[in-house]
């Protein structure tokens, strides 16, 4: 009866000392949890005591055996052996970590910089900042986002840095950035206060290369503002203002969101008092004048070219008398002498190559040879002019002015020279006059003494906010755009730097099917029937 | 050292004597293949191969089978009293612990290795991203060494399998779930910190997409060396407590 | 060889082995003896490095069993009370395993060597489940000699098994004592008498007595021991006679006849011899009963449970 008391209260004693344990482990952690002496961890460190007082009290032996013996030894070792192992791993993570040591084992060096973007990297002075949006949720994405971000953080030295804002915990900041989906990144400027430069804030388009979209977005970042780019308002050209189908919005803020600054350039009061086109112009674009240009006009143009210029000329077929670019007239005269370019006066028909009408002309063939082109694949992007005009690049251009064509029609097609019937019933018809195609309907050519560059299209539709999104319009207008004013030289892109991508696979059903049976089947069952000797062979010895 | 040695031997010997090895490994094979080709069928014309296929379903299936394959490792010994000859032979604790996980990692790698019949498939019919492809090959063969170390620490903590594996099961799940962390956890920082965390969060974000990183190799080689330890420490726990 | 000193385990406040103390020379057979649950198995455990004593210390071969494990664990071999194995081993890769794991430089020829001394060469190839339970035996104990260590620690290894290889065992144990040093331990006692040249009796943790077989004999036996069988008298009549003898402590009936005890005298015989035939009885049979360790074991115990 006694012995039983006496085991009891030991026991008792015991199970204050596993309480008084847990309250000191509960205290410690929460120390290092919340870092400080906070309430809770005040609560389990008395608890903690409470139960070891107790234990000492009511199970002394045990209590003094435990204290002074070999359990406590090894154990106070162990559990300090691994605070300490744990700590040194930390230390170790921690700071290889922040000597961001990375192998990039991907075949297109995914998490590698391209000596392209190392280029345009070395062009940045001023402190420009990648800000992501992730919610919580894209967290890992964000990760492999940052591993690539970094490297730019790296290769500038800092210049360029990266803050990441969740856009569910910060609205109002998303709101100003105007985020529409989660994992959107913008690049900005910043101010000297270190806060962005809001002005200066673009999205960056997120593609297939990651690359291709950062360091292009950075270019453009650098050299907006160094561009100007001037429309002729003063011969009834396309509005660049208006936002209907006819008008030109739509480039015009294409080209504004790409960096370059637009204007509007009066060529025919500018040359009433024999004026120049402004020093900045790196461009010149006629959108479709309606009235063809006086001497003066055209000697403004010519000293324009004369110092490097670059002429955009967007021609469509007119039926009026003094319309734009006659094939007699002196313009078209002045570019066929100067540059061997013209236009004809002839509207292309297209039996073959065509959308609703013949004269609808779709791209029949591209020179991919040239710049503006490179991007211009027929069969996936085919531009689409509507009443569309013959151009003719001269065989024999004057000296230093290489020229070349772009977009041709089918050899079926030809040009209907009858403009006068074309325009009063829409009628054409092939006869003799008429010209037998392929026709040119845009073509290019550069002085490279000068450096004047003219782009002549001889549509002006594919440009408009109603055609410009159709087929490779747009890639024609933009790369047109580019060449004409350098700004492709200037973000260096070469594509070729980038990866394309891994190429799809092709497999015939035949081998997929031999694929599975060699997966599926074959495989597992020649390992089981290893298992399966193996196991025999065992039974039996 | 020899003691390593000698247990590794005997561990290895033990997983290719028995039938259940081959079993597992046909099994994996199986689970693999099935998913391989359920990706091969859906990729062919649409999209490039995913080099990382194989090592991101490993990285869940180790939750499971990294338990399996190490449960019996001490647990059992220790219910079949072999235990207490291998304590009392002359080898440190650490040589038996030591010699069972390398043997482990051992069988995995070599199941690892298997799987590479997918990449020989893969460079005979397209062009696969083969660095890419071993780097995540590494990242799942060190992440794997640090499940496998889970999975010892629980079979020496207890007699019975049952229970070793489903408390390394339980570890284990919650340490992968970093890429669930996002969606449970709204404050951005402290979900980060979570994830630097798991096991997870140092493959998808880095081995996963071609990139190896020291931290990341850091990580996995901690978790696997405090497991071992902690596992060290309580095997040597028969002779003091 | 062996030194235990006031060693002592308890789990919780139950104590297994009680302050023990006791030597082995070298190449002394010593036996462990006591009833089920002495704390023989529980001793060995310590002794081997397994487990911790609670108190006091051991020194095997000069090397304390906690401080100096390693060493104490290069010189021992040991049979656990269990013959735990690996039953998906074959014979032969498990005595190698040991002989590897424990250093042993020519594994291969010692394994042959070692299973050749216990019977089981020509089994080598054999998975241990298909062994039966007389042969896992004496696998254990291949397994325990495999790297000729100087001390031997056998626990129970004779239970289960026929009496024939029960007998080949104890000959090998009692051939181990020429090289090693043996402790042993067994609850059969006529097993002990065997193979040991020393006795240890414990129970409860205890130690009750200890010495060879024959001086244990001795002192546990004090006075003489006489079988005694009259013939024409009762039973009761014959007890009464024989217990009036001077000298005689204790009659008790054995069968037909009397196990008398008495206190050492001369002529104890004589007397006895004299009353019977005064009595007018016949004397059948009168000769000196030898004690078995048995008896005394048994004995011993009566008296501890008694106390
Ligand atoms: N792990 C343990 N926890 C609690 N009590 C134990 C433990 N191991 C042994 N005991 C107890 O210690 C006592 C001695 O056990 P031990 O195994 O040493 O006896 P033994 O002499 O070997 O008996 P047997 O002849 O049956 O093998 C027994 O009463 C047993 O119940
Ligand atoms: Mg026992």
């Amino acid at each position: 009866m006694n012995k039983q008391i006496i085991i009891r209260q030991t026991q008792v004693g015991q199970w204050f000392g596993y309480a008084g344990g847990a309250g000191l482990m509960a205290a410690l952690v929460g120390f290092i949890a919340q870092s400080g002496l906070t309430e809770f961890v005040g609560i389990a460190l008395t608890i903690g005591l409470i139960g070891l007082f107790f234990w000492a009290a009511l199970a002394p032996a045990d209590f003094r055996a435990f204290v002074s013996g070999r359990q406590m030894r090894y154990s106070t070792g162990a559990v300090f052996g691994t605070l300490l192992l744990l700590g040194v791993v930390a230390l170790t993570y921690v700071i290889l970590q922040r000597a961001v040591i990375t192998l990039d084992m991907t075949e297109g060096q995914r998490f590698s910089l391209s000596t392209e973007t190392r280029a345009v990297l070395n062009r940045v002075v001023y402190p420009m900042r990648i800000t992501g949006f992730y919610s919580p949720r894209l967290l890992s994405q964000r990760e492999i986002d940052d591993q690539f971000f970094r490297l730019y953080e790296v290769e500038t030295d800092g210049l360029i840095t990266r803050e990441y804002i969740d856009p569910e915990q910060q609205p109002a900041l998303a709101q100003r950035y105007s985020v529409t989906f989660d994992g959107e990144i913008f690049l900005s400027y910043v101010n000297a206060d270190g806060s962005t430069d809001f002005s200066t804030t673009t999205r960056v388009p997120i593609s297939e290369s990651q690359e291709r979209d950062m360091t292009g977005a950075i270019a453009r970042q650098l050299i907006s503002g160094t561009l100007t780019v001037y429309f002729e308002r003063s011969h009834g050209e396309r509005d660049p203002l208006d936002s209907t189908q006819e008008g030109m919005s739509g480039i015009n803020g294409g080209i504004q969101e790409s960096g370059l600054i637009t204007q509007p350039f009066d060529l025919q009061q500018v040359a009433s008092v024999g004026g120049d086109l402004p020093t900045d112009a790196s461009a010149f674009i006629l959108a479709r004048p309606l009235t063809d240009f006086s001497d003066s006009e055209i000697a403004v143009i010519d000293r324009y070219l004369k110092r490097g210029g670059a002429l955009f000329i967007m021609s469509d077929v007119l039926f009026n008398a003094d319309a734009f670019l006659r094939q007699d007239g002196k313009f078209n005269q002045f570019l066929w002498n100067n540059y061997g370019l013209r236009a004809l006066d002839a509207a292309i028909v297209d039996p073959v190559s065509s959308q609703d009408t013949p004269l609808d002309i779709v791209s029949a063939a591209v020179y991919t040879d040239s710049a503006i082109a490179a991007r211009l694949d027929s069969g996936d992007t085919p531009t689409l002019f509507r009443l569309a005009r013959a151009v003719e690049i001269s065989s024999n251009p004057p000296a230093n002015t290489p020229n070349g064509r772009i977009v041709l029609s089918s050899p079926q097609s030809y040009g209907e020279t009858n403009l006068k019937q074309l325009g009063e019933t829409n009628t054409y018809a092939f006869d003799p006059e008429d010209i037998q195609g392929p026709l040119t309907s845009v073509a290019w050519a550069y002085n490279q003494k000068t450096g004047a560059k003219i782009l002549l299209v001889g549509d002006s539709d594919f440009a408009t906010n109603g055609q410009v999104l159709t087929g490779g319009n747009s890639i024609l207008f933009t790369d047109g755009v580019a060449w004409l004013t350098g700004y492709g030289d200037q973000i260096n892109y070469a594509p070729q730097a980038y990866r394309t991508g891994l190429p799809l696979m092709f497999v015939t059903g035949q081998t997929l099917d031999a694929i599975a049976f060699v997966t599926v089947i074959l495989m597992p069952g020649l390992v089981l029937l290893t298992g399966f000797i193996v196991w025999t062979r065992r039974i039996r010895a | 050292m020899n003691g390593t040695w000698v247990v590794f031997r005997r561990e290895v010997g033990q997983y290719f004597a028995s039938p259940i090895a081959y079993l597992i490994a046909a099994a994996l094979l199986l689970v693999t293949g099935l998913y391989f080709n359920a990706d091969l069928t859906f990729s062919v014309g649409t999209k490039p191969a995913e080099p990382a296929l194989i090592p991101l379903l490993l990285s869940f299936a180790m939750v499971f089978c990294a338990p399996l394959l190490t449960m019996r490792l001490l647990a059992e010994e220790r219910r079949e009293g072999t235990l207490e000859l291998l304590l009392t032979a002359p080898v440190s604790d650490g040589a038996i612990v030591l010699g069972k996980f390398l043997s482990a990692w051992f069988y995995y790698t070599i199941l690892l290795a298997l799987t590479f019949i997918y990449q020989i498939i893969l460079v005979s019919i397209t062009q696969p991203d083969m660095g890419h492809t071993m780097a995540a090959y590494i990242g799942i063969w060190l992440y794997g060494g640090a499940t496998l170390a889970v999975g010892i620490l629980f079979s020496a903590i207890t007699e019975n399998q049952i229970v070793a594996a489903f408390l390394s099961i339980a570890l284990l799940f919650i340490l992968w779930m970093g890429e669930l962390i996002g969606q449970i956890i709204t404050n951005l920082e402290l979900a980060e910190v979570v994830r630097q965390l798991t096991l997870i969060g140092h493959f998808t974000s880095s081995f996963a997409v071609g990139l190896i990183r020291a931290e990341d190799i850091a990580y996995y080689a901690g978790i696997t060396a405090l497991m071992l330890f902690i596992a060290i420490r309580v095997v040597e726990s028969n002779r003091w407590r | 060889m062996i030194d235990v000193q006031n060693l002592s385990k308890t789990y919780g406040t139950f104590a297994a082995v009680d302050r023990l103390s006791f030597k082995a020379e070298a190449g002394e057979v010593v036996g462990l003896l006591g009833p089920n649950g002495a704390g023989k198995t529980t001793t060995m455990r310590m002794l081997t490095g397994f487990m911790p004593p609670s108190a006091g210390s051991a020194r095997i071969a000069g090397y304390d069993i906690l401080n100096d494990s390693l060493e104490v664990r290069r010189r021992v071999g040991y049979l656990p009370e269990r013959v735990p194995v690996y039953p998906d081993m074959t014979v032969q890769g498990y005595i190698q395993f040991w002989a590897n794991l424990r250093g042993v430089r020519d594994a291969r020829r010692q394994t042959e060597r070692v299973l050749e001394s216990v019977h089981l060469l020509e089994r080598r190839k054999t998975l241990i489940r298909n062994l039966s339970k007389g042969m896992r035996q004496r696998l254990g104990l291949a397994q325990a000699l495999v790297h000729d260590p100087p001390v031997v620690i056998l626990d129970e290894p004779t239970i289960g098994i026929d009496p024939q290889q029960v007998i080949e065992v104890r000959q090998s144990v009692r051939a181990l004592g020429e090289k090693h040093t043996v402790l042993f331990s067994t609850h059969i006692l006529s097993e002990a008498e065997q193979v040991c040249d020393r006795v240890i009796i414990i129970n409860h943790g205890r130690i009750l007595a200890q010495g060879t077989p024959a001086t244990l004999r001795q002192q546990l036996q004090p006075g003489d021991h006489l079988y005694v069988q009259i013939s024409g008298a009762s039973s009761a009549a014959g007890q009464r006679l024989l217990a009036e003898i001077e000298g005689v402590q204790q009659v008790q009936p054995q069968g037909i006849g009397f196990h008398v005890r008495a206190a050492v005298r001369a002529n104890l015989r004589g007397d006895i011899a004299q009353r019977v035939v005064q009595a007018g009885y016949q004397l059948e049979e009168l000769r000196p009963v030898a004690m078995t360790l048995e008896d005394i074991f048994l004995d011993l115990l009566g008296r501890e449970e008694g106390a």
